[in-house]
């Protein structure tokens, strides 16, 4: 068993062991090997600042994938490919798409830029015809507080296709493809104390490994796992029943930089590609755990648009290229966006224990605010999720301050079907109203086998609303909740139906930006 | 081809783009640095009634902790009053107020030390809102006025009136790059300082205040700021001097970074503004009197307060001529954070409160909005008074020679772009047949609704204090031809140093990249200027020009003699000599030129100086604040823009669909740098509109410090349709190069959307006035569509 990681930066092979595989990916690379042009501001995942292309085997060939850096831990990432900005010029100079970006000042103050250069360089490097539309969806995960954005999208639509290289032509896939699949396929293990008086991250955004809770002893052991196959896993997780089980780390790592938690022992599920797998079984698609919620959505897409649509919401791409469903689920936060929907779909989860795998329905699987039916020495290997059928109607709802990249204040889900206008099945779930994901029984009850017209759904909306008990937060009041809640119904209604409503969540289909040329400074012409 | 005017891109661009741009957190640390770390209150207001530090000096990696009674100079700091302390004496008056400063060897240390350390409290009440403030009679300052004419007289006699009030919200920074500072010690009690601020000066001066040590002990550095925004004003001060005190009393480098969420915890915001209006208008919709009561919530101390709240009253009036005026208000103390410079600085919270008015007499005339405020804008033509005529009491009472070009505090508003602006946009974006569109679709959709409104922006340029408007910069040009420019302007991203290089490179007819621009410093440049009040490029590159007059005046003499030939008939003439294109030449002969580098190098040979310091001081401006009468501004920049909105009226949830935006910026330095200012303000403005909400626990503390919860907006924010133009303007000739400054003017275009937010609300509930508080979330538009009873009714039958 190896006792340190094997990560390899912008070409070049690190071995990194101890104390120093439990820090983020960011404050190694700004930290231990000065590669400062990785930016930490939010140290949350919320920003986009620390952006970096993570390389994975898959298949023949590398996958690169942008992610935020400061919420990923290095021991997720034993076996893996980190491109920063630093490496991503062609032979010491620009590449076409850094250039276009200083032409058009698509950089201010400079510190979001490396950000959005490494997210754009991966949306062409996948793509190379990129209109605005796509542009857009790609990088809402960057913030910039100083352009208004045009003109990097303005960067982005000037970007000279042909002279592009890809990603394995600056760094060959031949070479790096065979060590990377090597080390993903070594079981790792760490163990070491931390002292306040070593450390090894100065970082500004964070509490720095050894930050969070139980930490104020000046010395701390820490436990970290790789596993290769689920039989390992969950032997391991039977005898280290508080392990932690980490996936694509979005939220723990937020809750590691926020001293909210400090996992001493952690089961890293990064290495064990059975659970990467998504297959379309007899109408129900079987997710690995470790399948990202990006895989996810681009599965989907076809399969069933609207749960694509929503998870197009979920985060960033940034955060969907890490997060993972089985992390979503194992998180149960009440806010979470996959649940209503895994919910009316009637999705099952199969949770694998030493005695075996076991499936649990989605409904039965929350008992409280973040409480499960998951037993310690239990993991999520796989969701299995129902499709709908011809003839269903399933609609998602998602209500928040900012459109994209945010944390939800209401989310809804319905899942009916109409018999000769009559509701022969329904399916109502909210989220956001309590302390944990609810189905609406009474309400759903109330409509089963009624004509869906609007005063019957008007009843329900006045039921729906004593299901529920919603409190005020930051992100929205216990009166605006409740008033969310009586009239998605009444949306619903009118969008099955067939009425022009407002939907904001597909983009725009025809890119309208104007974009002027940047010219002098005549009458009418545009600066 | 001159320079100047060139679309150059940022002279950080490439360092930029590669990520090989170095911010301070970027610097490697040095030897034995320091860590530094605040504990703060966790208290909104109490006594400090003991604490208890011997634990957390136990732990391994911790070095030293401080308190107040450390502080060797001055603990009472303060830009304008020293009303704050720097580390807690007594008093904590804000959550976060900083008592304990943690000196460490790792991150780690400093964790254990933050929960080692126990602060007991004696709680005492605190209040958080204007409206508690008002009713506990807490403030900050006296009463401020600007008023003109005789508003009681106009609205006994006027015909229509209005009241009404408007809350708006604070707004955070958000500048990427959290408060940051570096120090270290040098010789003989001399201190160096890196910082991220927009003001070295006032780092270098409270620094020195609050070590104890000379001025001339201490020097400000700062290279670059990862943006600012108003926000490193004056707050980068506090973590510097922090910095600074542990770097002084430990001989050791120190450096102190703060987290995002503690930066968003305890620095000061945009300070949130409850207006109270009473205004009388005829019945065309011409303003006859405006009674405004503004009053803002300066936090706990007064910082820039002041100056914020004057800016707010001079900028009440907008681009409106309003006869009978009175502006007043007062800043009231509160116990958060102290609220602080924000780009923009008082004047968006003066001009929304006038835009929003003018929306709402268009409501209750039934008027279109546009049409109202072209009535009532600065040179709006004038009625010849008849009997019959509306607006025939304008201006009664009034000196014949006031017309409608002379502000409320008695500035004339010369060079006025504001009648061409307002023609040029409802034209340039089709405002009539989108008005007409909109008003059907309305008509007929009960799911949606639509609006649309064109605000204006006239802001006044120049610090309202009057010394703060002069500025000193050094050029030594070097025997290879070469320049480096220093002054007391700081790059925060909005291009000062490029349009500084471009500046000096024009003026000394050497191309862009002989000309380099130093990191600010206070040993180079002293007792300088905040860049703030978009005056960076205004102040500095007049005092660079400066310098570089005196430096071709002295070449000048040099080349002649180099270029004239008594024998040709041409004896030297300093003044035919001519510098282009890096070359020097006599306008006589154009034909012999000799370099620049040449001539360089020949006048060190003289022993001609090659160094100059410039300087400048903005001619004619004063204000008067006791009486809010004077001359306050240069020059005024305008402009005009136009948003379009689509609202869910089951979800309040909305886009903005279309803007469309025109301004008069003078002729541009750099036309792209000034494109980038003018979107990245207006989207600014935008999110404090729309999506950027502070909201705070019952005990004060702040619930959205970090972009999880506080939402900036993001790229899919940008409207569809975004139309950027500029007007032609080569008349504003008190300016530099006749340009204008474009830092701050385009954030104040950004209430168009909240204006168009309720003019779309009106629609839905015909024959009200929306009562919307800013900023309008979804959630404050689903909460008025409820209040009005105007929510997406239930269909009669399924189709």
């Amino acid at each position: 068993m190896r006792d340190y990681l094997i990560i390899y930066v912008n070409g070049k092979s690190y071995e990194i062991g101890g104390a120093r595989a439990f820090q983020t990916l960011s404050n190694f690379l700004r930290y231990d090997i000065a590669l400062t042009g990785t930016k930490v501001v939010c140290a949350e995942g919320d920003c986009g600042s620390c952006t970096v292309l993570i390389g994975q085997p898959d298949g023949e060939s590398i996958t690169y994938r942008p992610v935020t850096s400061c919420i990923q831990f290095l021991y997720q990432l034993d076996g893996t490919h980190i491109i920063t900005i630093e490496g991503l010029h062609y032979d010491n100079q620009l590449n076409p798409i850094q250039q276009a970006m200083v032409r058009c000042h698509g950089a201010q103050c400079g510190f979001c830029t490396p950000g959005f250069v490494v997210s754009m360089c991966s949306l062409f490097n996948e793509r190379r015809n990129l209109d605005e539309r796509s542009l857009r969806a790609g990088l809402v995960g960057n913030l910039c507080r100083c352009t208004g954005y045009e003109s990097i999208l303005r960067a982005g639509l000037e970007v000279p296709r042909h002279e592009l290289h890809r990603f394995d032509e600056l760094y060959p896939t031949s070479q790096l493809l065979p060590q990377l699949t090597r080390a993903a396929g070594d079981p790792v293990r760490v163990e070491v104390q931390t002292s306040t008086a070593r450390d090894l991250s100065p970082s500004p955004g964070t509490a720095g490994e050894g930050g969070g809770e139980g930490s104020s002893s000046p010395t701390t052991n820490r436990t970290f796992f790789k596993p290769t196959t689920i039989a390992q896993a969950v032997q391991f997780k039977s005898l280290n029943p508080t392990a932690t089980p980490v996936a694509g780390a979005t939220d723990i790592g937020v809750q590691v930089n926020k001293s909210i938690r400090d996992p001493q022992i952690i089961l890293a599920l990064t290495s064990i590609p059975e659970l990467r797998t998504i297959a379309l079984d007899n109408n129900t698609l079987s997710i690995g755990a470790l399948a990202t919620l990006g895989e996810i959505e681009r599965r989907t897409e076809e399969l069933c648009p609207e749960f694509a649509k929503m998870l197009w919401r979920h985060g960033s791409p940034l955060i969907r290229n890490a997060g993972t469903l089985g992390g979503n689920i194992a998180n149960g936060s009440p806010i979470g966006d996959t649940m209503p929907a895994l919910m009316v779909m009637s999705a099952e989860v199969e949770l694998t224990g030493a005695t075996g795998p076991r499936r649990v329905n989605m409904n039965d699987f929350y008992v409280g605010y973040r409480k499960s039916v998951l037993q310690p020495d239990e993991i999520i290997t796989r969701v299995f999720m129902p499709l709908p059928k011809p003839g269903d109607i399933f609609r998602l709802y998602k209500l928040s301050k900012r459109h994209d990249l945010d944390i939800s204040s209401f989310t809804a889900a319905f899942y009916m079907r109409l018999e000769d206008d009559v509701i022969s099945d329904l399916r109502i779930a909210y989220g956001g109203v309590g302390p944990m994901i609810y189905r609406l029984r009474k309400t759903e009850a109330a409509l089963k086998g009624k004509p869906f017209t609007p005063a019957e759904v008007d009843t329900a909306a006045e039921i729906a609303l004593t299901e529920i008990s919603p409190i005020t937060d930051m992100r929205g009041s216990r009166e605006y909740r409740l008033q969310l809640a009586a009239n998605i119904l009444k949306k619903f209604h009118a969008e099955v139906t067939g009425e022009h409503t407002y939907d904001r969540t597909t983009p725009p289909s025809r890119p309208t930006l104007n974009i002027s040329r940047a010219g002098g400074n005549g009458n009418g012409k545009a600066v | 081809m001159s320079i100047v005017g060139q679309n150059i891109p940022h002279d950080s661009a490439v360092g930029h783009v590669s990520g090989q741009s170095l911010f301070l957190d970027d610097v490697a640390p040095l030897r034995a640095e320091l860590l530094v770390d605040v504990v703060g209150s966790p208290v909104a207001h109490g006594e400090i009634v003991s604490i208890n530090l011997d634990e957390a000096r136990k732990l391994p990696g911790v070095v030293a902790l401080f308190t107040h009674k450390d502080v060797p100079g001055h603990n009472h700091i303060g830009p304008v009053l020293k009303d704050e302390d720097l580390l807690v004496e007594k008093t904590a008056q804000f959550v976060g107020a900083p008592i304990v400063l943690i000196a460490a060897e790792t991150r780690a240390a400093i964790a254990a030390a933050k929960k080692a350390i126990t602060i007991d409290f004696k709680p005492l009440p605190a209040i958080f809102s204007i409206d508690q403030a008002l009713a506990a009679d807490s403030f900050l300052s006296p009463e401020r006025i600007i008023q003109r004419g005789d508003i009681n007289s106009a609205f006994a006699s006027a015909k229509n009136i209005l009241e009404g009030s408007l809350t708006t919200g604070g707004q955070e920074h958000f500048y990427l790059e959290s408060q940051i500072a570096l120090a270290y010690p040098g010789e003989g009690n001399t201190l160096t300082v890196h910082s991220s601020t927009q003001h070295p000066s006032e780092v270098q001066m409270m620094v020195a205040e609050v070590i104890g040590i000379p001025f001339n002990h201490v020097t400000c550095i700062c290279k670059r700021m990862g943006g600012g925004f108003g926000g490193k004003e004056t707050q980068a001060a506090q973590p510097a001097a922090m910095a600074a005190l542990v770097a002084h009393l430990t001989k050791r480098p120190a450096r102190l970074a703060l987290s995002k969420d503690d930066d968003m915890r305890i620095t000061g915001k945009r300070h949130p503004f409850k207006g109270f209006y009473r205004v009388a208008f005829d019945d065309e919709g011409r303003i006859l009197a405006l009674d405004l009561k503004l009053y803002a919530n300066g936090g706990f101390s007064l910082d820039l307060s002041s100056a914020v709240f004057e800016r707010a009253l001079l900028h009440a009036d907008n681009a409106y001529y309003i006869p009978h005026f009175s502006a007043s208000g007062r800043i009231c103390k509160t116990n958060l954070p102290s609220n602080t410079a924000f780009r923009g600085f008082g004047g968006p919270q003066g001009v929304i409160n006038i835009e929003n008015i003018l929306e709402e007499i268009a409501l209750k005339l039934n008027l279109d909005a546009l049409d109202v405020r072209r009535r009532n804008m600065y040179g709006a033509p004038r009625l010849s008074p008849s009997p019959g005529n509306p607006g025939e009491g304008r201006g009664e009472g009034l000196p014949p020679s006031h017309d409608n070009l002379t502000t409320p505090y008695g500035q004339l508003v010369t060079n006025n772009t504001l009648p061409q602006l307002f023609t040029e946009l409802p034209e340039r974006c089709d405002y009539h047949a989108r008005r007409k569109h909109i008003d059907s679709f309305n008509a007929t959709s009960r799911t949606m609704v639509k609006g649309m409104s064109l605000t204006a922006v006239k802001f006044g340029i120049s610090f309202t204090r009057r010394a703060m408007n002069q500025a000193n910069a050094l050029v030594n040009l070097y025997q290879d031809g070469t320049a480096i420019v220093s002054t007391g302007g700081t790059e925060m991203g909005q291009g000062v140093n490029t349009r500084i290089r471009q500046l000096v490179a024009d003026d000394l007819g050497i191309s862009y990249d002989k000309v380099i621009v130093a990191a600010t410093a206070t040993d180079k440049n002293n007792n300088t200027s905040p860049t703030a009040a978009s005056s960076g490029t205004d102040l500095n590159g007049a005092a660079a020009l400066d310098a570089c007059a005196k430096l071709r005046a002295r070449l000048a003499v040099v080349a002649s003699s180099m270029l004239g030939n008594v024998n040709d008939g041409l004896n030297p003439e300093p003044g035919y000599v001519a510098f282009d294109n890096n070359t020097v030449f006599d306008a006589r002969n154009p034909r012999k030129k000799i370099s620049f580098k040449d001539l360089c190098c020949q006048a060190y040979e003289l022993r001609v100086n090659l160094g100059e310091r410039g300087f400048y001081a903005t001619p004619g401006v004063d204000y008067n604040r006791e009486t809010g009468k004077g001359h306050p501004f240069l020059y005024f920049t305008n402009g005009v823009a136009c948003a379009e909105v689509v609202i869910d009226r089951f979800t309040g949830d909305y886009r903005v669909t279309r803007v469309d935006l025109l301004m008069d910026i003078g002729q541009s330095i750099n036309p792209g740098i000034d494109r980038g200012q003018i979107v990245g303000g207006f989207i600014q403005g935008m999110g404090w509109c729309t999506t950027e909400e502070l909201r705070y626990a019952p005990d004060g503390q702040l619930q959205t410090h970090s972009p999880t919860t506080y939402k900036i907006p993001d790229i899919s924010d940008v409207p569809e349709i975004f139309n950027v133009h500029t007007i032609d303007n080569p008349n504003s000739t008190v300016s530099l190069k006749k340009s204008k400054a474009v830092g701050e003017p385009p954030l104040l275009l950004g209430a168009c959307v909240f204006t168009a937010i309720k003019n779309a609300l009106s629609y839905a509930a015909p024959g009200t006035i929306p009562p919307l508080s800013l900023p309008a979330t979804p959630e404050e538009v689903l909460m008025t569509l409820t209040r009005l009873g105007a929510l997406a009714r239930t269909p009669a039958t399924v189709r």
